[in-house]
């Protein structure tokens, strides 16, 4: 009996270890993204609830279109509900743009070129879609 | 409807597309797309460039835990994105060109297919974690792309070797134009694809699709909200509604059985094909 559980307890050890190594190497990235990903969509989260609260508070009707980035800066400034959903909006879209960009400082760091040219491929793409019709 | 039923009718909607979108490795916009098209009546390409932003809330949501999970196999997500991204970006240019009625029809076939698909075949995780003795295809040697995954279900690591990536990235390529173009992840043809084309065990082909999603979605989110076409509160809504659903979704795909991932996943798509080519049926006298 004792033995059978010591033997469980020896599986379990050796697995943790196992998982330990393969974790080890990659810990740094994956905490960043996560954390990133995770950052973004409370933000964007946040400062959509921020907007919610401003229809309320102005009694305003509920925006129907969102604002061109353009002209967002003085929205916020005045408060506008309609500048703050955009903005969350907006939040929310730039997330996996600034994990991609900061894969890619990971690849440089680890002065892994093949993949830093692809990274730099995908970041290239994003920009375009930004400035394509802007 | 009054805007408020609406807009929470469609919080409940986006909280449903988190939690079947982060449990099955889509973004949530099969669900989204129809729903606000026929239940909520949103003009088309309003409705796909607000599943767009919940395919975003889905991915970052959901990604994130399972790269933290060490499910994601961020190399190939990397290698694969480079497809997706371009294939985005052409499909949201067509969707601002073409009219409504192509878009609903697309929709309808792109999906059936999906269902096609991921009915045919079964296969578990262990069947493919790692083969030895045959010869690496040289891009995948060059490009690291093989990888480990920790499975808390089996409270094991699996090594697994990734092959055809020549495919998976001309896949990946077609899956990101049809996510531009309707609104949707994707993930119904990536997941097959990874699963079965370079045999990549199911879990980590979910978390690795659900992680590109995400970057795939945010190529043509901007081109659609640049025309103008992002509804700020029925967005705000979406972006909601999932992070509440992926909350709970990923939760659950990190302790469920590799078997009823799939199950759930293949039965979900076959319901969804039906529907659709029922409402594909009707649309006709509609647009």
């Amino acid at each position: 009996m004792i033995a059978a559980r010591a033997g469980i307890r020896l599986v379990q050890d050796r697995i943790a270890a196992l998982r330990r190594a393969v974790v080890g190497e990659v810990e740094d990235t994956n905490r960043l993204i996560y954390h990133v990903l995770r950052g973004g969509v409370l933000v964007s989260v946040a400062v959509l609830l921020f907007g919610f609260i401003l229809v309320g508070a102005k009694s305003a009707a509920l925006p129907d279109h969102s604002v061109p980035p353009r002209s967002l800066i003085p929205q916020l400034v005045q408060f506008t509900p309609a500048g703050f959903l955009s903005l969350g909006v907006l939040v929310l879209i730039a997330t996996p743009m600034v994990r991609v960009l900061l894969s890619l400082l990971s690849f440089a760091e680890d002065g892994d070129r093949t993949y830093v040219l692809m990274t730099g491929i995908v970041l290239v793409n994003l920009l375009i879609s930004v400035f394509l019709l802007a | 409807m009054s805007p408020v039923e609406v807009l929470l009718l469609l919080a409940l909607a986006a909280f449903f597309a988190g939690l079947g979108g982060s449990y099955l490795g889509i973004g949530g916009g099969v669900f989204l797309v129809p729903f606000m098209t026929l239940v909520l009546a949103v003009d088309i390409k309003r409705a796909i460039a607000t599943s767009l932003i919940g395919v975003i809330a889905t991915s970052s949501g959901a990604a994130s835990v399972y790269v933290r999970d060490h499910l994601t196999n961020l190399r190939l997500a990397m290698f694969l994105e480079v497809a997706t991204t371009i294939g985005a970006i052409t499909g949201a240019l067509v969707a601002l060109l073409v009219p409504a009625v192509f878009l609903y029809v697309t929709f309808g076939a792109v999906v059936l297919y999906a269902a096609a698909t991921m009915v045919r075949v079964r296969e578990t995780a262990k069947e493919r974690s790692y083969r030895g003795g045959e010869e690496e295809p040289p891009l995948v040697k060059r490009l690291s792309l093989n990888s480990v995954y920790f499975d808390q279900e089996d409270q094991a690591v699996y090594r697994y070797r990734v092959d055809r990536p020549g495919a998976g990235f001309g896949v990946s390529a077609a899956a990101g134009l049809f996510s531009g173009l309707l609104g949707v992840g994707g993930g119904f043809i990536k997941v097959p694809a990874m699963n079965i084309l370079m045999r990549v065990p199911m879990k980590a082909a979910v978390a690795t699709s659900n992680f590109m999603i995400g970057v795939t979605a945010a190529a043509s989110a901007f081109i659609y909200y640049s025309q103008g076409l992002v509804d700020p509160s029925l967005a705000a809504m979406v972006i909601i509604g999932v992070f509440t659903g992926t909350n709970l979704g990923t939760r659950l795909l990190v302790r469920a059985k590799a078997a009823n991932v799939r199950f759930v996943f293949a039965i979900f798509l076959a319901a969804l094909g039906i529907a659709m080519a029922a409402r594909a049926l009707g649309f006709s006298g509609v647009v």
